[in-house]
């Protein structure tokens, strides 16, 4: 288990290091020239001016020596001051992550509890009117792209019935909870469609194996059936399923974001991106993909803990 | 020398970009009223630096920014959402009144001994947030950290000869030749008086979050959560009046969730950037909207290349574009038709002469063309000897400039001349402006502009001979002297008069083409009144004045 651990981790830094140099190169290849946002007003938009910005912040050296500088004060865990706000890249990070990472966590509740639900519903009602219903229902949820839903979402329960907030992110847990709703349910439709076909899936699979049939002729009630072993062992992909989906909305909230007006990582990234903010936008990608392989290799861990076949035959 | 613009932008250029995604879906709920509600009438748009003033106090009010301050430090980061909160919180030198007038204020006098010589009084009595007084010291030291090179305003200084503390209370300042702009600029984000030991103290993390303020205004900064909201608060031991609305919180949004939260009243109030989100929330029940003066506008801005480059095309161009039309289809109507590239809020002396000056300058760039202009523009295409390829016109995919440029295009079309327009990304327009390369290939920009002082002056040395903004090439011997004349002219009288001068020649040689005035839009909660509704909301304390309309 340890040395499978150690090896995952390599693994992990090895993606991070290669996805780092992406990142770097991407944000340094974007269209625009970041010295004309650090120059200042228009008219202080001279050749010399921009010059002498440019060295300033080391913008006019080779993108390896940019890159490796850039590592170096990563890995002693200085991020840089933004371009934009004279802050350090740290703590305006850190104060939008939590945000961030609460409204993932209320959507991954959200389209797990539902998605989840559907999909047992839809497997347990096999062929008939509610499996159409729920599969078709599901579907028509996930065709809708998240900024209409964040719109459509908005406009009604936010502004014609005035149920929800329609900006911020709220103070305090029922407060957060109240303006996170909408924002998360405009995340959380996407998924659905995905989660409860897995679940479904996964229960069909489940339940046309030997040992159910064995429970079920030997009498055991049907309940038990579906709860014991069905369920239970349809757990193993639901859950990396649901991992995946939850670890894609860490990178997924931007637009979202927008609508709501809630500043998290997604608008600070959008908003880096516009201005060229190099250090702020590769410090949240970089951030973003962290918690993409972070969450991909905790299912991937956990997986086997849930599965004791996954484990047998790995080792 | 004078002109500050990407200021305003920099919000801008976030907020249209996203805009552009979410009215994609076409039923957005903050476009409702866009597009159901009818424009407003541009001709009859009616602008007031002021609003009604206010009867009743109030304990708190929520303001929103279209984005949150790039840092409070003015100095090192000027934006005009950082003004916005930070022209309450702290003062300057001059103030600029609502009405564009500009008074001395923390110099409680200012004497001109001779032309070239600026005697400061620093008022008595002020004290700072923290609770230490204000020095000619902390004068003398803030002007200095204002006009070192890397900061923001240092260009303000560069007539400035020597700067020098005089007496207990007492500022020189020499200049090389006489500056007409100069106190003007003391109004502006050269003139804050900043606490020398709280900037020193908070070294490079000053104006970022979790810092105060070093300022002596009306309202002390409470607190900044980064990425959430900035509060300020009423500062007990103000030396001046006591402000109405006790505590201001700013919040931020963009595009439709700024509309949304406005509509439904999760916010009392914004100064809007962009004529759009009035235009949005123009029906909605519960709001107050107010014009005012501002020195913002809308220009095309021709350069060296191809068919524009000979003046009679650039003129027969401003003749037959449909302004009006421009007004009502990419700005809902909060845009006017206008002749000159500063707004009306550049006034802000010898109103009078000023406003005539630009009427009669419509003639030559009509809000709606005519039979006439088109004919007159028709020969001067033909006069010129008219070119054949095509006039590539430069924009991005925002509203309002897609709609200009457009615009542009059916006009060359009337005169027989043929347009193109190159959309560029958001993220790349802003290099048309300080890129000679970059704009190799584009003949007119469609681009807007703001001055940061109520002087007409402050924007027509954009057209002498060297200015990097001058991409026409203009050359004329008389314009130069004009200007360099009118910017050392300290009587106002004397000085309209070259300014008006300097006008008409920058508009007739067709240095840039302007469309329109872009005036400032207060949208305010139905209960309250009192702030300005001109451009000085970014220079003056208008929080202060924010309150009930019923007492």
């Amino acid at each position: 288990m340890l040395a499978r651990i150690s090896r995952r981790l390599a693994g992990l830094l090895a993606t991070l290091f290669a996805a780092s140099f992406v990142i770097f190169a991407a944000v340094y290849a974007a269209p625009g020239d970041p010295a004309v946002f650090l120059a200042g007003g228009r008219d202080k938009l001279t050749p010399e001016r921009l010059a002498q910005v440019r060295s300033q912040y080391h913008l006019d050296e080779p993108l390896v020596v940019q890159y490796g500088r850039w590592l170096w004060d990563c890995v002693h865990f200085d991020l840089g001051r933004s371009f934009k706000y004279s802050d350090q890249v740290a703590d305006l990070v850190t104060a939008r992550f939590p945000t961030t990472l609460q409204l993932v966590a209320y959507a991954t509740v959200l389209f797990a509890v539902l998605g989840v639900g559907a999909g047992i519903l839809a497997a347990v009602k096999r062929s008939t009117w509610v499996d159409s219903a729920v599969v078709g229902g599901t579907t028509l949820a996930a065709s809708v792209p998240s900024f209409v839903a964040a719109i459509a979402l908005v406009s009604l329960f936010g502004v014609q019935l005035g149920w929800f907030p329609v900006s911020g992110s709220g103070e305090g847990f029922g407060g957060t909870l109240h303006h996170l709703t909408l924002p998360a349910l405009s995340l959380a439709l996407g998924a659905l469609a995905i989660i409860s076909r897995v679940t479904r899936q996964a229960m069909a699979d489940a339940a046309a194996s030997d040992h159910v049939e064995a429970a079920r002729a030997s009498g055991v009630p049907e309940r038990d059936i579906i709860r014991r072993h069905v369920l239970r062992n349809a757990l193993g992909p639901i859950i990396t399923m649901c991992g995946l989906v939850m670890a894609g909305m860490l990178a997924g909230t931007v637009v979202v974001e927008t609508a709501f007006g809630i500043s998290g990582i997604g608008s600070l990234l959008v908003g880096a991106i516009n201005t060229h903010d190099f250090p702020v936008a590769q410090a949240v990608l970089l951030l973003m993909v962290t918690g993409y392989i972070v969450v991909t290799t905790l299912v991937d861990v956990v997986h086997p803990l849930l599965d004791p076949r996954v484990k047998e035959a790995r080792s | 020398m004078t002109t500050t613009r990407s200021t305003l932008r920099r919000p801008l250029v976030a907020s249209l970009a996203t805009a552009t995604l979410l009215t994609a879906a076409g039923c957005s709920g903050a476009d409702t009223a866009a597009t159901g509600g009818k424009p407003a009438d541009a001709a009859k748009l009616k602008l007031s630096a002021t609003t009604a003033a206010a009867n009743g106090t109030l304990d708190k009010a929520n303001w929103l920014l279209e984005d949150e301050p790039d840092s409070l430090d003015l100095d090192t980061q000027g934006s005009s959402a950082g003004r916005v909160v930070l022209t309450n919180v702290c003062e300057r030198l001059y103030q600029l009144q609502p009405d564009m007038t500009t008074k001395p204020f923390l110099a409680e006098k200012a004497d001109t001994p001779d032309d070239k010589t600026l005697v400061l009084t620093v008022r008595d009595g002020v004290t700072f947030h923290d609770g230490s007084k204000l020095t000619a010291d902390d004068v003398l030291w803030s002007l200095k950290r204002h006009a070192d090179p890397d900061m923001e305003q240092a260009d303000e200084f560069g007539n400035v000869k020597s700067m020098k503390k005089t007496g207990d209370r007492e500022i020189t300042i020499r200049f090389k030749t006489p500056d007409a702009l100069f106190t003007k600029a003391l109004a502006g984000d050269a003139g804050i008086v900043w606490n020398k030991e709280q900037v020193a103290a908070a070294g490079k993390d000053f104006g970022t979050p979790g810092q105060g303020d070093a300022c002596s205004g009306p309202y002390e900064l409470k607190g900044w959560k980064s990425g959430d909201s900035i509060t300020i608060e009423a500062y007990g031991k103000y030396w001046g009046e006591k402000p109405l609305t006790r505590q201001v919180v700013f919040r931020w949004a963009s595009d439709s969730a700024l509309v949304n939260a406005l509509k439904t009243g999760a916010a009392d109030g914004t100064y809007a950037e962009s004529p759009n989100t009035a235009s949005a929330l123009r029906t909605s029940k519960g709001l107050d909207q107010h014009y005012g003066p501002s020195t913002a506008s809308l220009v095309l801005i021709p350069t060296a290349r191809g068919g524009l480059k000979d003046p009679r095309i650039r003129r027969a161009l401003s003749l037959a574009i449909d302004r009006t039309g421009i007004a009502k289809s990419g700005y809902g109507g909060l845009v006017q038709p206008w002749a000159t590239p500063v707004g009306s809020g550049a006034w802000g002396y010898e109103k009078p002469e000023f406003e005539v000056a630009q009427k009669k300058l419509a003639a030559a760039a009509p809000a709606t063309p005519t039979a006439d202009d088109l004919a007159e523009a028709k020969e001067l295409v033909k006069e010129a000897g008219a070119p054949t390829d095509p006039i590539v016109i430069g924009t991005d995919s925002s509203q309002g400039r897609t709609v200009v440029a457009n615009a542009v295009r059916s006009a060359l079309q009337r005169i027989g001349l043929k347009g193109q327009i190159k959309t560029v990304p958001t993220a790349q327009f802003e290099e048309f402006y300080s890129d000679p390369a970059a704009r190799a290939d584009i003949d007119v920009l469609v681009g807007d502009w703001y001055i940061s002082k109520a002087d007409p002056m402050g924007f027509y040395d954009n057209g002498l001979s060297d200015s990097s903004n001058n991409w026409v090439g203009f050359k004329d011997a008389t314009y130069d002297k004009k200007v360099r004349q009118a910017l050392s002219t300290l009587d106002d009288a004397k000085r309209a008069q070259l300014a008006i001068d300097v006008q008409k020649r920058f508009v007739d040689a067709g240095v840039w083409i302007s469309v329109a005035q872009v005036p400032t839009a207060l949208v305010v909660s139905d209960k309250l009144t009192g702030p300005p509704a001109s451009q000085a909301y970014l220079y003056y304390p208008w929080a202060a004045e924010l309150g009930l309309k019923k007492g």
